[in-house]
């Protein structure tokens, strides 16, 4: 076995931005309940990017979104999740709300349908401002002016009085990223964000994501089923089947000595990786910071 | 969220397809089934209402008003049954055609249903009836008429699903015959669609065959149509309420019994439509 | 905005000529109408080619329809076959009534139908969701016109709420008019609603079930608002299609209405028409229902374009 070093950064009397210990969730189905997510246990820690991979079903959305206590209200689920040291799953359900869009924020999949068609991109790119702050609206559009600069998309004055349908798929998913940042959250939840672009633009939506974190600190668990995406973005994995984290490390580790079958197979069946050297060149410089 | 069976929404059905049966049965058998003819005047007992002898009464003529109702759906099912058969085949041609061969066919026959469509469907169906005379052969056809455009619509946009299916070219590059192409690929696809609509239009046709003979365009006196039965009723609203009664129960029920089946056949033939 | 516009119209009036002509040929040119109408059955031959030549039957189908046309366009819809009353005066009179009752008729479905639907959507699959569906159901089942023979036993008949059939003018006595609109709005609205609140309900349903509105609950938006601001909006868009089709089938039913609680409006002109067989009347009645029908699906067609930003500007889907 190669020798790795697997430490994760230590950070003393810091307390992480989302802790997640021994989540559950179960969807009653008939007679019997399905479990979807069991027994896991992950960290984020702040300016941390970090990775949940696995392949569809695997529970990684329902992860997320029970960070987020947004799963179907028939779904029981047990455990804890903290925000920066707040229980989530202990708070009603007005507290929650007051969190969402503020201090975490979701950016989906498919960009595209995650946006209102009928409504202009800088009002909803505005709106968490209106509904956290009490931002005037006027005030709320000059800003989602400047998110929507800051995320790459030119000319944001014209852009953010269109409609989603009026912008490509890398932009859409640009504006979600904006509206997501409008409050500067602690954590960005990202479920699969890349997955319906192009490579070239997914490329520029990583990029920006990498970006952010290094701006605004924002820490960001990242989603995905696509080895590639983690290993150009990611600080640390987990990796997860069947409703359960079969190993978590960090990124050199993993890709280089993984420790489950699992984790051996997901290797196996992504080519690019399995011939490149193990590691993308980024990879070496990100490893150790 | 997954499939299985629905329960409460199969127990409709079957509520539906009960309703159906019973005025099928009644339609088909109503010789045997009417206790009287439902012609025979009977002086004595005018306007009585329900009674050991005459379960649902007797109208102003003394005829007993069960076995007019029963002789009734047997009109309603008659007109019915020839309107949506010309409304499904009129459709059905006028869709395959515009869909299969498309360009300016699709373009002007479509065009003209819209036009077909843009009419209230009483208003057409009335007019119709005014031009070609009153009598139960032509509501058959002034009611078939009105329902071309939908199953037009409706069997354009499913043979436009099929074409867009490879066995179909697979069809065309070995040099299969447009007609057969239509009769042996595309048909036998976009049928059950249709027949999901038909069970939905036989409703509405029971409607509009009503409608009409309550404005005395449908079926004559002294024929008895559900129709009729009620606008002679209205009169006697007052004395006998039971004449009212009687045919709209029975509108109603069959009605709603077409209505029941046609959704719940949707929801097992369209899966991707149940909400 | 304006290219919207522009198609639209033009659909419209290219539907309206279409619609006329259809009702034009089959009204007079059918066989056996006119002049048998006018003149009975036993007509003789020489009678029927007086009375054709008289009115110009006797003359190139599209030559009759054009001149037609031409006059109504103008505003003269003919003189009547039985009366010799002029026709467009007399729809003219008789408009406002069937105005009325469509307009109050629309809005009771409307106001029955939107909140019911949406009510239902959002308890989808429990028990209120069960409750609005069965009640749809059953209301769709319902023939309108009996619906009208049952409120008239009811209402009037055994508790006396209501006066007995008839019309008065809103100018004359407003009150005593709006009591005896009461029941042909019931029977109208009431039974419209059942297919409005299934479509509410369904474009509800689907809209509620969209990512958008994940991403506005994800924003911190509470249940109140995100309905009101993201998903009523976006459930009207086909909610307003079928709405429109749908009065289309109430404009309609005015002909069966209006006889019923003997109001005097376009609907039981078309009646009056069929039964003395008087074609001017009956045409004239037809195409003026047929008109607001598509009017009303034209504006419909284009506050649902407004409402669409997609349709507005026409970009990629």
């Amino acid at each position: 076995m190669t020798d790795v070093s697997d430490a994760r950064p230590h950070r003393a009397g810091e307390t992480p931005t989302l802790a997640i210990r021994d989540l559950v969730v179960e969807f009653p189905k008939r007679h019997e309940s399905v479990r979807v997510v069991d027994r896991i246990s992950l960290d984020v820690w702040p300016c941390e990017i970090v990775g949940i991979i696995g392949e569809s079903g695997s529970g990684k959305t329902v992860t997320a979104l029970s960070a987020l206590r947004m799963l179907p209200k028939r779904s029981r689920i047990f455990g804890s999740i903290a925000l920066g040291g707040r229980p989530l799953l202990d708070l009603d359900d007005r507290s929650m709300r007051q969190l969402r869009g503020d201090r975490l924020a979701f950016i989906p999949q498919d960009a595209m349908r995650a946006l209102n068609p009928t409504l202009r991109v800088g009002m909803q790119v505005g709106e968490p401002l209106t509904l956290h702050k009490h931002t005037p609206w006027r005030r709320a559009l000059d800003k989602a002016t400047d998110l929507l600069g800051s995320v790459g998309i030119r000319e944001p004055q014209t852009r953010m009085r269109q409609y989603p349908h009026e912008f490509s798929g890398g932009m859409q998913q640009r504006a979600m990223i904006a509206m997501g940042l409008a409050l500067e959250p602690e954590l960005l939840i990202a479920d699969e964000p890349t997955t319906a672009l192009d490579v070239t633009v997914q490329a520029q939506v990583l990029r920006l994501l990498k970006a952010i974190r290094d701006d605004k600190n924002t820490a960001i668990l990242f989603i995905t089923h696509d080895l590639g995406v983690v290993a150009e973005l990611c600080d640390w994995v987990y990796v997860m089947h069947r409703g359960r984290i079969v190993e978590d490390g960090s990124i050199r580790r993993i890709f280089t000595a993984p420790r489950d079958d699992y984790t051996r197979m997901l290797l196996a069946a992504t080519p690019s990786l399995s011939h490149a050297a193990n590691v993308p060149p980024s990879l070496a410089a990100e490893v150790h910071t | 969220m997954t499939a299985g069976l629905n329960w409460p929404r199969y127990r409709l059905v079957f509520l539906g397809g009960a309703l159906v049966t019973l005025v099928l049965l009644a339609a088909i058998f109503a010789n045997w089934v009417a206790p009287y003819s439902p012609l025979d005047l009977d002086v004595v007992q005018m306007l009585q209402g329900p009674s050991h002898d005459h379960w649902l009464g007797t109208d102003e003529l003394g005829r007993d008003v069960l076995s007019r109702a029963i002789f009734a759906a047997r009109v309603s099912m008659e007109v019915a049954f020839v309107a949506v058969s010309v409304g499904l085949v009129g459709g059905t041609l006028v869709g395959l055609v515009a869909a299969y061969f498309g360009g300016w066919a699709d373009l002007v026959l479509m065009r003209a249903m819209e036009v077909l469509f843009s009419f209230p469907a009483i208003l057409l169906a009335v007019v119709l009836m005014a031009s070609l005379g009153t009598n139960v052969l032509n509501a058959m056809i002034a009611i078939g008429i009105v329902f071309i455009p939908g199953f037009s619509r409706l069997a354009r946009a499913s043979t436009q699903a099929v074409l867009r299916q490879s066995y179909v070219e697979a069809a065309r590059t070995i040099g299969m015959s447009d007609a057969r192409i239509i009769f042996r690929e595309i048909l036998p696809n976009i049928v059950s669609t249709l027949i999901v609509e038909a069970a939905v239009a036989f409703a509405y046709a029971v409607l509009l065959e009503s409608a009409l003979s309550f404005l005395g365009l449908g079926a004559q006196p002294p024929d008895p149509s559900w129709g009729n039965m009620l606008n002679t009723g209205r009169g006697f609203l007052a004395q006998a309420p039971w004449l009212s009664l009687v045919p709209g129960m029975a509108m109603f029920l069959c009605v709603l019994g077409f209505n029941l089946l046609g959704d719940g056949l949707r929801d097992i033939f369209d899966p991707h439509l149940r909400d | 905005m304006i290219k919207l516009l522009v198609t639209r119209i033009s659909a419209f009036a290219l539907t309206l000529v279409a619609a006329s002509l259809i009702l034009f040929v089959t009204i007079t040119v059918l066989p056996g109408s006119a002049a048998k109408a006018a003149l009975g059955i036993d007509a003789t031959a020489q009678a029927i080619a007086r009375f054709n030549s008289q009115h110009g039957l006797d003359r190139p189908l599209a030559v009759q329809y054009g001149e037609w046309l031409g006059r109504v366009l103008h505003g003269d819809f003919g003189t009547s076959f039985q009366n010799g009353v002029s026709v467009g005066p007399e729809l003219l009179k008789r408009l406002p009534v069937t105005l009325e009752l469509a307009i109050l008729a629309f809005l009771l479905a409307n106001v029955i139908a939107i909140p019911l639907g949406a009510y239902a959507a959002l308890r989808h699959q429990k028990g209120g969701d069960r409750s609005v569906t069965f009640l749809a159901t059953i209301l769709g089942a319902v023939p309108n016109f009996w619906l009208a023979t049952l409120l008239v036993l009811i209402l009037t008949l055994t508790f006396r709420w209501l006066p007995p059939s008839g019309f008065t003018p809103l100018r004359v006595n407003p009150i005593l008019n709006l009591k005896q609109m009461v029941m042909p709005t019931l029977s109208l609205g009431l039974v419209s609603s059942a297919l409005l609140i299934r479509i509410m309900r369904a474009a509800m349903i689907e809209v509620l079930s969209s990512d958008y509105i994940r991403t506005a609950y994800a924003k911190g938006a509470g249940e109140r608002l995100v309905l009101s601001r993201h998903a009523f909006r976006n459930a009207f868009i086909p909610y307003l299609n079928v709405a429109a089709v749908e009065f289309g089938f109430l404009f309609g039913s005015v002909v069966v209405i209006e006889d019923i609680f003997l109001l005097p409006g376009i609907g039981s002109f078309v009646l009056v028409g069929i039964i003395n067989r008087d074609y001017p009347v009956l045409l004239g009645a037809s195409l003026v229902i047929t008109v607001f029908v598509l009017i009303v699906n034209l504006i419909v067609d284009l506050v649902a374009g407004l409402l669409d930003p997609r349709q507005v500007k026409g970009g990629r889907a």
